[in-house]
């Protein structure tokens, strides 16, 4: 592992992170007619929240101050261990995606005893409702991984994405792996039509409603580590899907400039892709979930057995 | 070779609960302090001679060879020795403070007592080289466990008991029938004569003597549709020896079977995809019930079938992948799996233990083990829930504990065999794959459920002799020392064990550091991960002591209104998304009981919601069953004429036939 690619990578992801939020705000507003906030106004809200004073309810313990640094803590090793910007930079064993499977896991636990530690009612019914999603979403998420497996011969996300990057025609036998990734993505990330980021009520969210009682820098820490998610999950899925620009031999200044265009023009088109699904899909019912889950699992089934038998 | 004391150091540990025994029953008030101390050094002597045999790679030591009892400690007893001795260990280090605690409930002599025999039928079922040494120390094992779970002599306890001992008794039926088949009625037979004799039977033979070990190991075990007894008998006993229950009893269920399928000449694959379904649908059913469970002790014994169903499906893919044609690859998956059936049975015996351990320790405070009554715990007891919060987390297998090790192996052979294996096996292999994916994000679900509603949030009941937002007394050392341990262990235990399998029965040269090639393509590397885990736990601290802004303690917002503690979700209010997604599974009734007030209107009426969870097993297989017998016995009443003379024919009738047989 070469420690200053690691690094680099980690930092362009770190930084892009917030704008990827921005982006999809922006083109939202666009589909609606809007001009919409400017994209680097997630960077001023965050520095914004850094400064505030924080409010801490009396009714929470230890956890409820430990859970935005573990959630952080899982959102930078996403970032630090996903292939994301350029290949072979980590070593096979650190990028497995069973182990970042578990770690995002270990995230969302974490959000969820925050949620529950602050006595609300509203930060129950988030916990309660992102535990269930998450641990619903489990078994497709061994089946996408099982079938990009077959797929790829290996279980290291950064050799997956060479797979796919030296046999163009990977792309056409993964499409149904893709597609139920990606519904997996848009669940993990509290999107539609699973949750709705941007409700001004509390009864219908799950993932601001576990936040509820956080303010100020914790506030931050865990607004962050949810864009770091989203990013790091997008980029994955591209890398996938188009596996152009990585930088598969590291090559001086001028590799990396074309690894970190080709990021930034990936996330802008993975931006617009959830925009438009968002534009276009209305949010489901919360008792109507297992609904989604079966779809996810029967799409990954299908992908599965697609990678298997061609 | 191993040194010449080694054999004595596991005669010591093998006698010692024995001298405890006569110690409990002579000494006033059970002896409580000698008798633990004796547990615990015959568990030390017994951890330092598996160390020593370990490190001369397995040889087998014969245990009091003059005695003819065929004690031999192998490679496989030897894990499994090493995993009793660490359990009782840990539970009798409990013990020391907890027994005293309760000398009202229970009767301190006849518990210690029901334990340390307990221990010794647990341990000499485990040495014994020989079928009748085998079984009596099992049924000496049995026994004393209903003792332990008639502990408290309340009526629940009883009824479970009973269940619990016509159950065991089913399974010990089965075991004994399917020895019987396989040495052919010879019951001084050796584990080697048994071998031997096994070749010379007829596949139906077999296939018999098969389904009876495995309805025997897996009543044993709590595998369904046998398990009908766990969630009610192991919640009763006491804490501590819960722990051993449903820590360290079930694992000695999964080394008789393991034993005995060691004795059948050939596997067909219908055994394999036999004992791997079984334990697919046991984990399932398993975590279902522990997601909605809001009994802590209870949800603990419900996680017990689900991991004991894991790791009896691990056994089943791992004899599936060994009946294909044999390549290095596939040797690998098999070595890949068999290492997490040894892993999670470790792990699970140290998180199932410390999690009844720490139960124990919440309940002789709170005396409530209803989930929807506690709350607050973190802030009481912050260190005691931070060890609970590491034991809850290994137990939902997440990294960096030990128990997601395991379950990682596991599903990575499970992914990576899918493409080199025909295709009607790799559609179970698929179906066994999504079904691991579904038990591990329940699992998840339970053990957030437990820890969220136990520790976090405000108490949403007065506690019965602590009022609501008194500070609880401080934790007793004693009782935190063992779930602290079992929580150290779980962090290091399954790293260095990386390290103790060197050369030897699973893995080929795993080193330190390096990355340990799983299958092909599949690689880990446990290490890297507790570096990763610490490293960022530093740069945690860091950036805390970096980040100085303004506090401001205030109340949870509450829109205006006051808060209440009854206004927070419960335990069953988070279950309820689960519990509504597989109400097909659950046989959950729910209905609206309504109560008059005023008599004459009734819309005056005080309302409540009652609510069930029945067991699909119990409705759909028990009930059936014992109606069926119920009618067969009614249509053989006319026997029962009540005159004499017609019960002496019936005598006469009986005789004859059995001469019939006979000659």
């Amino acid at each position: 592992m070469n420690i200053v690619l690691v690094v680099t990578q980690l930092l362009i992801v770190l930084a892009l992170a917030p704008g990827v939020l921005g982006l999809v705000r922006k083109f939202k507003a666009i589909y609606q007619n809007r001009v919409g906030a400017p994209v680097y106004l997630p960077y001023l809200g965050l520095l914004t929240l850094l400064r505030k004073q924080m409010t801490i309810t009396r009714h929470s313990s230890w956890v409820f101050r430990a859970a935005p640094f573990i959630v952080f803590g899982t959102a930078f090793a996403l970032a630090l261990l996903s292939p994301s910007v350029m290949l072979g930079v980590i070593r096979p064993s650190a990028d497995n995606f069973f182990l970042l499977g578990a770690i995002l896991m270990l995230g969302s636990v974490f959000l969820v005893f925050g949620g529950m530690d602050t006595a609300s009612t509203f930060g129950g019914m988030g916990s309660s409702r992102e535990m269930t999603l998450v641990s619903l979403l489990e078994p497709s998420l061994f089946i996408v991984a099982a079938a990009l497996g077959a797929m790829a011969h290996t279980f290291s996300m950064g050799g997956m994405v060479s797979q796919f990057a030296a046999t163009p025609s990977l792309i056409w036998i993964a499409l149904p792996t893709l597609a139920a990734l990606l519904l997996i993505i848009l669940a993990e990330n509290a999107r539609y039509p699973v949750d709705n980021p941007a409700t001004h009520l509390e009864l219908t969210m799950v993932h601001e409603a576990m936040i509820l009682e956080y303010s100020g820098p914790y506030l931050a820490l865990l607004e962050y580590a949810s864009m770091i998610k989203l990013t790091v999950m997008l980029l994955l899925v591209m890398n996938l899907a188009l596996p152009f620009g990585l930088l598969a031999v590291p090559s001086g200044a001028a590799g990396m400039l074309i690894a970190l265009v080709a990021a930034v023009l990936k996330l802008v088109i993975g931006a617009f892709l959830i925009a438009s699904i968002e534009s276009f899909v209305v949010k489901m019912r919360f008792f109507r979930m297992h609904e989604y889950m079966s779809l996810a699992f029967l799409t990954a089934i299908f992908g599965l057995a697609v990678a298997i038998l061609i | 070779m191993p040194a010449d004391f080694v054999p004595h150091l596991f005669e010591l540990a093998l006698v010692a609960p024995l001298i405890a025994f006569v110690l409990a029953i002579v000494l006033r008030g059970g002896g409580n302090v000698i008798v633990q101390a004796l547990l615990i050094a015959g568990g030390l002597s017994g951890i330092a001679g598996v160390i020593e045999v370990a490190m001369s790679g397995f040889p087998p030591v014969a245990i009091f060879p003059s005695a003819h009892a065929g004690f031999m400690v192998t490679g496989l007893s030897g894990f499994f020795l090493g995993l009793i001795y660490i359990g009782v260990i840990l539970t009798s280090l409990f013990a020391c403070y907890y027994v005293p605690h309760y000398q009202n409930s229970y009767a301190p002599r006849w518990l210690n007592a029901a334990t340390a025999l307990f221990i010794f039928g647990m341990e000499a079922t485990v040495l014994s080289g020989i079928v009748i040494g085998f079984l009596i120390s099992w049924e000496i094992m049995s026994l004393s466990a209903y003792f332990l779970v008639i502990a408290d002599r309340g009526e629940t306890s009883l009824k479970a008991g009973l269940l619990y001992l016509v159950m065991t008794h089913i399974g010990f039926a089965c075991l004994m029938a399917g020895f019987m088949l396989l040495s052919d009625g010879n019951p001084w037979a050796t584990w080697f004569d048994l071998a031997q004799a096994a070749k010379l039977l007829n596949p139906p033979t077999l296939a018999a003597a098969f389904l009876l070990l495995f309805a025997g190991f897996g009543s044993k075990a709590g595998l369904v549709p046998l398990h009908q007894w766990l969630p009610y008998a192991h919640p009763q006993a006491p804490s501590h020896s819960s722990g051993l229950l449903s820590g360290v009893m079930l694992k000695v269920a999964l080394f008789g079977f393991i034993q005995s399928l060691s004795l059948f000449p050939g596997m067909p694959l219908w055994y394999a995809i036999t004992i791997m379904a079984v334990g697919l649908a046991s984990a399932l059913f398993g975590v279902a019930h522990a997601a909605i469970e809001s009994d802590m002790k209870r949800l603990l014994a419900w996680s017990s079938i689900e991991n004991m169903g894991l790791i009896f499906s691990g056994v089943g893919a791992a004899l599936a992948l060994a009946t294909l044609p044999a390549s290095p690859a596939l040797a690998a998956l098999v070595a890949g799996i068999a290492l997490f059936v040894t892993l999670h049975s470790f792990n699970h015996m140290l998180f199932k233990s410390g999690l009844f351990m720490s139960v124990g320790a919440m309940t002789a405070f709170t005396h409530t083990r209803d989930l929807d009554e506690l709350g607050g715990l973190a802030q009481a007891w912050p260190f005691f829930s931070a060890v609970v919060l590491a034991l809850v987390l290994s137990a939902a297998a997440l990294p960096p504990f030990g128990s997601f090790f395991g379950e990682w192996i596991y599903v990575q052979s499970l992914a990576a065999s899918l493409t080199s294996m025909p295709l009607s096996l790799a559609v179970c292999f698929a179906i066994a794959l999504g079904c691991v994916g579904l038990v591990a994000g329940l699992a998840v679900f339970a053990f957030v459920n437990l820890f969220s509603s136990a520790f976090l949030g405000r108490a949403r009941h007065a506690y019965h002799h602590v009022s609501l937002g008194a500070a609880l007394p401080k934790m007793p050392r004693l009782m935190l020392l063992p779930p602290l341990l079992a929580a150290l262990l779980l962090i290091t235990a399954s790293p260095a064990l990386f390290m103790f399998m060197k050369g030897g029965v699973f893995v080929s040269v795993p080193r330190a550091l390096v990355d340990v090639s799983v299958a092909s393509g599949a690689s880990m590397n446990a290490w890297f991960l507790l570096w990763l885990a610490l490293a960022l736990a530093a740069f945690g601290f860091l950036i805390d002591a970096l980040m100085r802004t303004a506090v401001r303690v205030t109340d949870t917002w509450d829109c205006g209104a006051p808060l209440t503690p009854r206004m927070q979700y419960t335990s069953t209010g988070f279950a309820s998304p689960i519990r509504f997604f597989f109400r097909a599974l659950m046989a959950t009734e729910k209905s609206v009981v309504a109560e008059p007030i005023a008599p004459g209107n009734p819309w005056i009426a005080r309302r409540r919601l009652e609510w069930t969870v029945g067991s699909v097993w119990e409705e759909r297989v028990y009930r059936p069953l014992s109606n069926g017998i119920m009618y067969v016995a009614s249509l053989i009443t006319w026997l029962q004429s009540g005159l004499i003379q017609e019960y002496l024919i019936l005598l006469v009738i009986a005789l004859v036939i059995t001469m019939a047989f006979a000659l």
